[in-house]
């Protein structure tokens, strides 16, 4: 079984600045991570590798040379080659031209059986990536899978939440699979696979490489247009009471108190 | 009897004077309980306080000690309550001293390296603080989301990064602190170097409470890794592990930020608590190695290197953790153990034993075999880069207080004996307080006591300084 797995490569929410006067996020190489929901997906692939050792994965990413790092990553955490699409034409792409270039990188290096994804990235959190790749690709997609099973049928079994319930959803290969937090964690690398993946090298292919105009990529070719970027304004300010002012705890457990016995806050 | 006075109707009317009411907590048992214990699991170490007053400046606690003083009251000074020691609890009752309205960055200084900042302070704040500076404070205790930078000079904290930072008293260059009788003793300042007389400053750090309030504290900071990479080494057998870590150091010439220890056991535990599926094998033993730096090619170089020396040694698997996630992953297990454990085992002893680092093995195989001879269980882990181990003897859960009471005592003394004639301590890092202080005798000569009490008679001459500690 091929199995190609998605990453990218985000500012980690944990330490992202943004720029006071532009509003622009403050990018940092040291603060560059992998986004988290594609670990998930990687760590998907590895455990059906243990299960089936005829399993081979691939990882593929878009961005910025530095994007290296996040191949070399799911390199060290089992992912047996890294292809990543680099090429200055491609910035600015939004997620519909990223599809287009991700499908295609996907045809040229596949056929895959499966392809993993994250269900979003944590700097965009559009999720329409893998729906969009599927779509190019005429494959199945299912989102949002908190588990994967292979069956004795050869088919596979998604586990997905909803606000009510979980839904069980059965489907053939080739397909997309979009996965969410309760898939678990990706593995922990060993130093042995980290050697090895700082010294592979990691394919570079640019959009014509994959048979793609400069015209039909990038920010020029995006239907996207961001119009205007607005703050988030707390709607709700909360009311402070510090420990350190007189019956701090007092006045804590009255206003709780208060507040149950209205119904809790409208 | 003792002879020391209860907190009156009177003293805690002037005591209200010096802070303002609100800041006074006195006959109420539900307010006043919080500030009778530390993190020392069970109720074997508690002990309520008349008073409880929180104080905000260097004036307010000199008159308090003033009062107290005069009136032969003990005074207890207290900071998060994160120790495990009984170092905060008040053994004599009298008035607990709670240090959190003291909790300003006074000052930093990037022209001189430094940090003033007040004892209620939590430490985690000063490096939050810091890091958009570039800069970072390396004490590093294991509770640095809670403890207060006062506890951690008073208990001279230690933690896991000792082996290439040093424990706190490194850190600290300056004190304000009320002596017993109310004076101010200011000592050191923004200074490298100072030996115009005698060096006070280590003697106040690790003084747990015994000495004097610290009201106001300079520290070093130093500029702050950019990187940390983490190895975890899975070792067969305990022994294995600890040989390893010399090995490491002297065949790489690296000098790791931390080398903790935990056997299978106690790192099953931490996992087991977090639901972590981490694959452990039959691991008896494990070594989380980290290494920090500026630059990611430079420390994967020593990973590298590290991990041949740890493979040589036995090490069946190692895992390599270069990203933020992976290495907070790796170290909320470490971190979570003692936790684990609170929840297995009612009745527990956790212990800071310390002894020279090529004796951890030695150390490490008494624990096992004290846990044979009692029917115990002594999980270990620490600090296998400075030779601080905590073992935890936990008892089955079917047994009584009685049977605990009578039973510990006898196993702490042979394992301190057996920790003595290896040339180590009791505590590294976590202090003496009340809970050590039966067994000091024991391990220490009559004449480092004698030292001792000459020190505390000449500086509190009444006893009043948290008394019922140490000695």
């Amino acid at each position: 079984m091929n199995i190609a797995v998605l990453l990218k490569q985000v500012p980690d929410s944990q330490s992202v600045r943004l720029d006071p006067d532009t509003g622009t996020l403050i990018r940092d190489p040291a603060d560059a991570v992998t986004n988290p929901l594609d670990l998930c997906a990687l760590g998907a692939a590895v455990r059906l590798a243990e299960s089936f050792p005829e399993t081979d994965i691939t990882a593929v990413s878009m961005g910025p040379a530095g994007a290296e790092q996040t191949l070399r990553h799911a390199m060290a955490l089992g992912a047996a080659r890294g292809i990543l699409v680099c090429d200055r034409a491609c910035a600015g792409s939004d997620t519909y031209v990223t599809a287009i270039v991700l499908a295609a990188a996907l045809e040229k290096f596949g056929p895959f059986d499966l392809i993993l994804t994250g269900l979003r990235a944590s700097d965009g959190e559009t999720g329409q990536v893998g729906p969009e790749i599927a779509a190019r690709l005429g494959l199945s997609v299912v989102t949002g899978a908190e588990a994967l099973r292979r069956l004795d049928s050869g088919e596979f079994e998604i586990d997905r939440v909803t606000e009510t319930e979980t839904e069980t959803i059965r489907f053939s290969l080739p397909a997309v699979v979009c996965v969410a937090k309760g898939i678990g964690p990706a593995p922990l690398p060993t130093l042995t696979r980290k050697s090895w993946a700082r010294r592979e090298p990691v394919a570079a292919v640019t959009a014509a490489d994959l048979g793609l105009r400069p015209d039909e990529v990038g920010l020029k070719a995006s239907p996207t247009r961001v119009v205007k970027i607005l703050h988030p304004r707390l709607a709700r300010g909360g009311e402070r009471i510090s420990l350190t002012e007189p019956n701090a705890l007092d006045r804590a457990a009255a206003r709780l108190r208060a507040l149950v016995e209205e119904g809790g806050p409208s | 009897m003792t002879k020391y006075n209860p907190v009156t109707p009177e003293i805690a009317r002037r005591l209200a004077e010096i802070c303002g009411a609100p800041y006074v907590i006195y006959r109420d048992a539900e307010r006043l309980e919080p500030y009778s214990r530390d993190e020392i699991p069970g109720t074997h170490y508690r002990r309520m306080p008349d008073l409880v007053v929180r104080p905000s400046s260097t004036d307010e606690v000199a008159a308090i000690m003033r009062l107290a003083n005069e009136n032969l009251v003990p005074v207890t000074p207290r900071g998060a309550g994160s120790g495990l020691s009984g170092g905060a609890v008040p053994v004599f009752g009298g008035i607990v001293m709670a240090m959190d309205r003291f909790d300003k960055i006074v000052e930093l200084d990037t022209a001189n390296m430094t940090i003033t900042v007040e004892p209620g302070v939590i430490a985690n704040d000063i490096n939050e603080y810091l890091k958009p500076h570039g800069l970072f404070y390396a004490g590093y205790p294991m509770s640095v989301e809670m403890c207060q930078i006062g506890g951690n000079v008073a208990e001279n904290a230690g933690g896991g990064k000792a082996v290439k930072y040093g424990v706190t008293s490194r850190y600290v260059l300056g004190l304000e602190t009320v002596l017993p009788d109310g004076r101010v003793l200011n000592l050191g300042g923004k200074l490298l170097k100072d030996v115009t007389g005698y060096n006070l400053i280590p003697l106040l750090v690790g003084s747990e409470g015994t000495l004097g309030v610290f009201t106001k504290i300079i520290l070093k900071v130093i500029p702050r890794p950019r990187y940390q990479h983490d190895l975890l080494a899975l070792f067969p057998t305990r022994g294995q592990a600890v040989a390893a870590v010399p090995a490491m150091i002297t065949g790489t010439g690296i000098t790791p930020v931390s080398i903790e220890f935990m056997d299978g056991e106690a790192f099953r535990q931490g996992c087991h608590w977090l639901n972590d599926p981490l694959p452990l094998g039959r691991s008896g033993a494990i070594l989380l190695v980290s290494v920090d730096g500026n630059d990611p090619e430079t420390l994967a170089d020593q990973c590298e290197a590290l991990g041949v020396y740890l493979k040589r040694e036995g090490a069946d698997e190692i895992y390599a953790a270069d990203t933020k996630a992976e290495s907070e992953r790796i170290w909320k297990i470490r971190r979570s153990i003692p936790e684990a454990f609170s929840q297995l085992y009612p009745r527990q002893s956790g212990e800071d034993i310390v002894v020279p680092c090529a004796s951890i093995p030695d150390v490490v195989a008494k624990c096992g075999e004290l846990a044979a001879k009692y029917g115990v269980a002594i999980p270990c882990y620490g600090h296998a880069g400075d030779g601080n181990v905590h073992s935890r003897v936990c008892a089955p859960a079917d047994w009584s207080d009685e049977k605990w009471d009578a039973t510990l005592p006898n196993l702490l003394r042979e394992l301190y004996a057996e920790v003595a004639r290896l040339g180590g301590r009791i505590s590294g890092e976590h202090g003496i307080g009340c809970k050590r202080k039966p067994y000091m005798e024991s391990v220490v000569s009559p004449e480092f006591l004698d030292t001792l009490r000459a020190i505390k008679n000449a500086l509190d001459p009444n006893g009043i300084m948290n008394p019922g500690k140490i000695f």
